[in-house]
């Protein structure tokens, strides 16, 4: 499992590093980025799907 | 001929927000209402609305305001808005806000003290007006020792900015010009020294990033207008919820991990800027409404906050479902310049307050209520009884 974020829809609501923070990291602009090249941990699963889920702008994707 | 009789301010919103949202929500998807203007309710249509700034333009929809100096970057659109959105967003990002954490927890923490031995309060008055003033001129690096001037005159000018205000009166324009001149004063001894703060570093811009004079003092007026009221009005809603449930409050204090969660519940359920104003630049269909060009529409977050196809317990708090992805903060490129802020100062004030003040309840009397039609939706008071001392 591999999580990405679309650059165009993200608004900078910082909802992914705070529900996911080993999956996401913020920048000084408060906007998300994707840990490394996004690879989900086993074990992470959960933490991706959350972090997707409560993106307001549907920015965070989830590849198997 | 169909004749609109619709019109949001009818909603019955004062003592029912569920009452309220659900008299608009009822009334359609896309509402065209008495005065022409539209309303988008649904998380579809919202959410419509946000993904397309370049149909639901910005730039005049905040007209109504009067403001004299341009409204820096809410009343703006691409590509002025991504310049101002580019300088503006690091100085408000989540990393900002931790270096001043400490200084801000301390800041609520003795404001806190000051009713904790009384028994009661009122924490509109006692704390939600105080703190995001105090947090404003920490962050803006100005003196804190003009706190209530300051909340008097920014009162003054929200209140006359509100729709059911009937415009600038003599007493409004000279407050506004107190204001602009006590800012102008703050501007010119900051470009001598620009120091580290907010103020410091828009001042300290440089070339093609560089602000005028007259669009700094559209941010700070902007600052006032959106980022006192709102914060004032969700500390208010918070500790509203958190006294009329017990229950909530002890698995708080048992599981402090669920305080964000909480807060998240509130910001969605009684989002105090609860409608965003756009203006259509050419006509559009909207779930099968055609809006014509030049409309003014209204995004009504109230509504898509509540949802149901997105949130399994509508209307009332969940923690469970706090990570839904709710717009309290609205959306697309417009998303609250202040929202990393505000989601801080509501952290600290439920961690401290719950810290001093375990158990409150609202004194005997009717259910506080909020004022509608408003700009922003808040409580007038919140009066609080609890044990002297706080802690039992």
């Amino acid at each position: 499992m591999r999580v990405a974020i679309d650059r165009e829809r993200c608004s900078g609501h910082g909802r992914c590093y705070a529900m996911a923070p080993e999956l996401f990291v913020d920048d000084e602009a408060g906007y998300g980025h994707v840990v490394d090249d996004g690879a989900v941990p086993l074990g992470s699963e959960e933490e991706a799907r959350r972090a997707a889920v409560s993106c307001p702008e549907q920015a965070v994707r989830i590849d198997q | 001929m169909v004749v609109e009789v619709f019109h949001v301010e009818d909603a019955p919103l004062e003592s029912d927000r569920t009452e309220g949202w659900s008299y608009v929500r009822a009334a359609g998807d896309v509402i065209r209402q008495r005065d022409g203007s539209w309303l988008l309710t649904s998380a579809e249509a919202v959410r419509f609305g946000h993904r397309h700034p370049e149909i639901f333009s910005s730039a005049r929809a905040f007209d109504r305001l009067g403001s004299p100096v341009p409204l820096i970057p809410i009343a703006s659109d691409p590509p002025d808005h991504r310049r101002y959105r580019k300088v503006l967003d690091p100085m408000l990002a989540p990393r900002v806000i931790n270096a001043l954490e400490d200084d801000l927890r301390a800041q609520v923490r003795s404001l806190i003290a000051a009713f904790a031995d009384r028994g009661s309060c009122d924490a509109v008055a006692d704390l939600g007006r105080l703190y995001p003033t105090q947090v404003f001129l920490t962050l803006f690096g100005l003196p804190l020792d003009h706190r209530d001037q300051f909340i008097e005159w920014s009162e003054t000018i929200i209140e006359a900015s509100s729709p059911s205000s009937d415009g600038m009166s003599a007493e409004t324009v000279e407050t506004a010009l107190a204001l602009f001149t006590y800012l102008q004063e703050c501007v010119a001894r900051k470009r001598e020294d620009p120091g580290e703060d907010m103020l410091g570093r828009v001042l300290s811009l440089e070339g093609d990033d560089a602000f005028s004079d007259d669009e700094v003092l559209g941010l700070c007026f902007l600052f006032i207008l959106a980022g006192l009221d709102t914060v004032t009005a969700m500390i208010g809603f918070t500790l509203l919820h958190l006294a009329e449930r017990p229950a909530l409050r002890r698995q708080l204090r048992d599981d402090p991990s669920l305080i964000v969660p909480v807060i998240e519940e509130v910001l969605r359920l009684e989002q105090p800027a609860a409608m965003t104003p756009r203006v259509t630049t050419r006509d559009v269909e909207v779930l099968g409404h055609l809006i014509p060009e030049g409309s003014h529409v209204f995004l009504c977050l109230g509504t898509a906050n509540r949802d149901a196809e997105k949130f399994p317990v509508p209307d009332d708090i969940d923690p469970a479902q706090a990570d839904n992805g709710h717009w309290a903060f609205g959306g697309g490129i417009h998303r609250c310049l202040g929202s990393h802020l505000a989601r801080r100062e509501l952290r600290l004030v439920v961690e401290e307050f719950l810290a001093a003040i375990p158990d409150f309840e609202l004194e005997f009397g009717p259910r506080p209520t909020v004022v509608w039609p408003s700009g922003t939706l808040h409580l007038e008071t919140l009066p609080l009884v609890f044990p002297a001392g706080g802690r039992t």
